[in-house]
């Protein structure tokens, strides 16, 4: 193998939107060093400044259709990775807005809490654009390395020690596996770059090792059966750290299952089909029968959100382009949701101190914003008409549809119903129920934008999803090599019989 | 107006919906003025569509189209036949009616018009949505409101108000509730409404879906998918998969209609509802599933209609007596009205089940006609329930006195629930009868069997409520005197017996809708002027329609001759 690393100045343009951002990082702990007086709302803000720097960056690549790979091909700037960062940047952005009010909530270090959020983006945005298996490992663990720390942040609450110290044990476990499985495939093709495995059969060695990966991976999305972790830590953790860990992660995550199932392995597809079928009607009803029994909004959450990547997986195991368009999709549907919906909490834990679903009774009385606003998420995590939600999860089944996977979109569409149950019992606590206590709840004004921007693109992109759809197509233009779909042409439409 | 009224109708109470969230709710004469104002400019848009439906061109009019997604290959595509027509003008008036009903509601005001609005703007797009999926999307978009409203501000049943400790129930939100048919509170019924319908919403978008990819044409359009979709001779599973999709979503369709043995929800949706729910509820969410069956099913499926079809006519029969012996039992005014709905329900699917011209016509009209009587009925329970906070009918009685407007109305709902001549029903019931008699002899025996059960439980409730001894505590229930209050019973017993003196608009606009579809499910010639005239004269039906027709002329349908 003959690495030749020759880098020209145009080709650090590719790498400016993390260079931008490893640049703030830098400033924000310098900043934070040198003003230690400084409020840290400031600092919350001056990190959204560098973020948003580094969006209008990603924007502009995506208009001007800037793409490239470089360090021979393990690292690539494709749509598809310009998407993601996108996804990653604005969720971070919107995570560092919800939580300038719970970091009061920190004895110490509240300054490196926004180091260590940032941190992790960037190491997300590198896992994006991961093309080969030295660059997922390296970049998996930079990205998880913040993230030990932010879970057990609150030091002196019990819950969030154990979050951390479950999180860190089996994400140490789950380092190993990725490991393992790398070196078990490199030894069978001698490869590392996806793009150039040119696979032709199945050897033990080559099953293990991608197996071993999948369960690493598998872990970050938390998939069943590799989902033990994420109740606990969810629960545990502060919970702008929860609303962080359970989107951006999962985003990066499934850039690299999309680079690997697509790139290295689509010559198996009959074969791995049937390990995300598995994965994904397991996740789906475990998810959703068991968050019935919860009585923690946090938890409530976590276990909706192992069911949510059960529906993603549907998208994944279809193995189409269109089932890719659809996993984009649906991800961004579940961003708002799910990130307005943790928001939310956020807003009610700092206005009555819990996060326990019998709390919010009465909450439409209460704060009747926040009870339409987590109507409308928890609506849209259902997949209820005329939200983001039901487009995602439509768009998911037509794509499976398309392939035939009738099994998994029956699983799928009886989930639906089990779902609506626990999100409506939320909705009953908040508007049919009293409320233990009368008084009024105040949003903040940082809050308040977070809800504004969830609100509006929960409804835009349920009401009228076409630029939406038509960005997630552009994105994966990549994968439309693997499979070409005829296009029946669409006869004219007869209005009078 | 012109050709967006379909529009206007659609996007009104939306967008008062809209409007109303940035109202405060101590502006009280506001919000019901943007409600009533919403309802009022849909109520007009529906009245001009109906009269200005050109049914000597029959079809789909005032089509509009919009294209909403080029991936899914979806668009916005909006339209009503001679079959939408109707329920969209029925959905109209019952939609003005509540806003009225409720006009006395204090909590929450607000709230109650915006979701009110919302539920009869979805309804009202299901009747207009040429595309498959936006069928699916408003009608899943009607169940969710009835949730909210039932449980903000719907009301518990006798039962769970005499329990010792309702509250105290354990295990209250795990998934014994759903099992916990003791305590029928209206969180329960609200749980069970979405949770049904839903459930059987899936199995509809299932065979949707199946549709789609079968068609294998890229689009929802309803219109592409009944000229171009291939969808017979397909083995799966042993059969052919056009049964399958056809029991798809007839029974997922079926279950808000509600055929026996899925209509277990429905009686406790409507005792739980607010007055006005249960209006819009009886009187058009539950046509929605006659609605999408002829939609879907009828139009796409043509061959396996007719070979399935008397699955139907089974069932209906199961309706039609279950619903009406149990209403003859039942204590509770409203679940008596929400049985007698089910049961009327029967008669729709009888109608639809033979397959007939005259049947089917008789089929659509009912539904209008049974929106109008049923959505008097509750209109009238509310009100005797809001004046005296009990809805069983052993404890009332002697009302007539202190409500003599009200059993006045009560006695002509009565009448028009039952079909007694001079109420649309009565036109439309003899047209099921006469329509499916030759196909469905004993059904319609059975049939004949249920209209006397009508008046059995209807007059027993009529003299339980309003007439012998009252209890005093009772005296202080007045009547309905304000103009307000009786304007929406005033409109629904005018269009009720309106349309028995001057049928043949109607008659004629269902008849162009039902015209090409029946004519293409049944493969026989369609009738031509003439001898759909001779099936007219048969005994009943003729004579009623040209007995009362203020031009004789006009009996012969011009509907029928336009194929």
């Amino acid at each position: 193998m003959n690495f030749s690393l020759t880098m020209s100045p145009s080709d650090l343009l590719l790498l400016l939107p993390e260079i931008i951002l490893t640049a703030w990082l830098c400033l924000i702990l310098i900043v934070d060093f040198s003003f230690p007086r400084l409020p840290n709302e400031q600092l919350a803000y001056l990190s959204i400044a560098g973020l948003g720097a580094t969006l209008g960056c990603l924007v502009w690549f995506n208009i001007g259709g800037v793409t490239g790979a470089l360090f021979a091909n393990m690292f690539v700037l494709d749509r598809m990775a310009l998407f993601f960062k996108m996804f990653i940047v604005g969720s971070t952005m919107l995570v560092i807005l919800a939580s300038i009010d719970y970091v009061h909530r920190f004895k110490f270090f509240r300054g490196e809490y926004y180091f260590l959020i940032v941190m992790s983006a960037l190491g997300m945005m590198f896992m994006a654009s991961a093309n080969d298996l030295l660059s997922v490992f390296v970049t998996l663990e930079f990205s998880t390395f913040g993230f030990y720390v932010l879970v057990a942040y609150l030091r002196e609450d019990m819950a969030s020690n154990e979050a951390g110290i479950k999180f860190f044990i089996l994400g140490v476990f789950a380092a190993g596996l990725l490991a393992y499985g790398i070196s078990l495939v490199y030894g069978e093709t001698g490869q590392l770059v996806f793009s150039d495995m040119k696979l032709t059969e199945v050897t033990p060695g080559l099953a293990i090792g991608f197996l071993l990966i999948f369960g690493a991976l598998g872990f970050k999305i938390g998939a069943v059966p590799f989902h033990s972790w994420i109740p606990d830590t969810y629960h545990g953790s502060p919970t702008p750290v929860t609303a962080f860990l359970s989107i951006a992660p999962k985003g990066a995550a499934f850039a690299i299952l999309l680079r690997m199932f697509f790139v290295a392995l689509a010559t198996f597809k009959p074969i791995w089909v049937l390990l995300l079928v598995a994965a994904s009607v397991l996740s789906m009803t475990y998810g959703n029968i068991v968050a019935i029994a919860q009585k923690n909004m946090k938890r409530l959450l976590a276990y909706s959100g192992i069911a949510q990547i059960g529906n993603v997986l549907i998208g994944l195991a279809a193995g189409t382009k269109m089932g890719n368009d659809a996993i984009l999709f649906y991800l961004l549907t579940y961003f708002f949701a799910n990130l307005g919906a943790f928001a939310i909490i956020i807003a009610v834990s700092e206005a009555i101190g819990s996060e326990e679903i019998d709390d919010y009774s009465g909450l439409g009385r209460r704060s009747p914003f926040l009870a339409f606003s987590m109507l409308i998420f928890l609506l849209s995590l259902a997949g209820v008409p005329p939200l983001a939600g039901f487009i995602g999860k439509l768009y998911i089944f037509i794509a499976a549809m398309k392939e035939g996977l009738y099994v998994l979109i029956t699983v799928g569409l009886i989930n639906i119903v089990i779902s609506m149950y626990y999100y409506l019992i939320v909705v009953k606590k908040m508007y049919i129920s009293e409320p233990h206590d009368p008084s009024r709840i105040r949003v903040s004004g940082p809050i308040k934008a977070v809800l504004y921007v969830c609100l509006a693109g929960t409804l835009i992109i349920g009401i009228y999803p076409q630029p939406f759809t038509d960005w997630v197509v552009s994105a994966t233009m990549m994968f439309s090599g693997l499979v070409d779909v005829p296009l029946t042409a669409i006869p004219p439409a007869v209005i009078n019989p | 107006m012109g050709d967006y009224a379909l529009l206007y109708i659609l996007f009104a109470p939306f967008l008062g919906a809209i409007a109303l969230i940035f109202v405060s709710n101590r502006q009280l004469m506001l919000v019901r003025g943007i409600a009533a104002g919403s309802a009022f400019i849909c109520l007009l848009s529906s009245l001009y569509l109906f009269y200005s439906y050109d049914y000597v061109k029959g079809g789909f009019q005032f089509v509009q189209k919009f294209e909403w997604s080029r991936q899914l290959g979806i668009s916005l595509h909006l339209g009503v036949d001679g079959i939408g027509t109707p329920l969209v003008l029925a959905s109209g008036i019952l939609l003005f009616a509540g806003i009225f009903v409720s006009w006395h509601i204090k909590d929450r005001t607000k709230e109650f018009y915006i979701w009110l609005l919302i539920l009869a703007a979805a309804t009202i797009g299901v009747f207009m949505s040429l595309d498959l999926f936006f069928l699916y999307f408003f009608y899943e978009m009607s169940v969710i409101p009835m949730y909210l409203l039932l449980g903000m501000w719907g009301s518990h049943t006798k039962k769970y108000n005499e329990m010792t400790d309702p509250e105290g129930l354990k295990l209250r939100d795990s998934v014994g509730f759903i099992y916990n048919f003791g305590s029928n509170s209206k969180e329960y019924a609200a749980m069970k409404l979405v949770l049904f319908l839903s459930a059987f919403a899936v199995a509809a978008l299932m065979g949707i879906l199946l549709i789609y990819k079968y068609s294998g044409l890229n689009t929802f359009d309803i219109l592409v998918l009944r000229e171009h979709a291939n969808l017979m001779h397909i083995p799966v599973l042993g059969t052919t998969l056009d049964k399958i999709i056809w029991l798809l979503i007839f029974f997922g369709f079926a279950s808000i209609a509600p055929l026996w043995p899925l209509h277990s929800w429905s009686p406790v949706g409507h005792a739980a509802a607010p007055a006005a729910t249960s209006m819009l509820h009886a009187g058009v969410l539950m046509k929605l599933g006659h609605f999408s069956i002829i939609r879907v099913a009828f139009e796409i499926l043509p061959e396996t209609t007719r070979e399935l079809m008397p699955i139907a006519a089974v069932l209906c029969m199961f309706s039609i007596v279950y619903g009406g012996f149990v209403a003859y039992y039942a204590k509770d005014t409203k679940y008596v009205i929400g049985y007698s709905s089910s049961s009327h329900m029967g008669y729709v699917f009888l109608g639809m089940a033979a397959l007939d011209y005259i049947s089917l016509t008789g089929a659509v009209m009912y539904m209008f006609a049974h929106a109008m009587a049923t959505g008097m009925l509750f209109a009238m329970a509310g009100w005797v329930y809001d004046q005296t906070h009990t809805r069983d009918i052993p404890s009332l009685g002697g009302l007539a006195n202190r409500m003599p407007f009200i059993s006045g109305c009560f006695l002509i709902g009565c009448m028009a629930s039952i079909g007694v001549p001079g109420t649309i029903n009565f036109i439309a019931e003899v047209m099921i009868i006469v329509g499916s008699w030759e196909k469905y002899p004993f059904q319609v025996i059975v049939a004949v069997v249920g209209i006397v059960l009508t008046l059995a439980y209807l007059f027993k409730m009529m003299r339980g409520l309003f007439y012998g001894p009252m209890d005093q505590k009772y005296s202080h229930a007045h009547d309905a005197v304000s103009f307000v209050d009786r304007l929406p019973l005033l409109i629904m017993i005018t269009v009720s017996i309106g349309f028995f003196f001057f049928p043949m608009h109607l008659y004629n606009v269902v008849r162009s809708g039902v015209d090409p579809l029946i004519a293409k499910i049944t493969r026989i010639v369609p009738l031509v002027a003439e001898s759909s005239a001779v099936k007219l004269a048969a005994p009943g039906a003729g004579n009623t329609l040209s007995a009362v027709s203020p031009e004789p002329t006009a009996t012969v349908p011009v509907g029928g001759g336009q194929l």
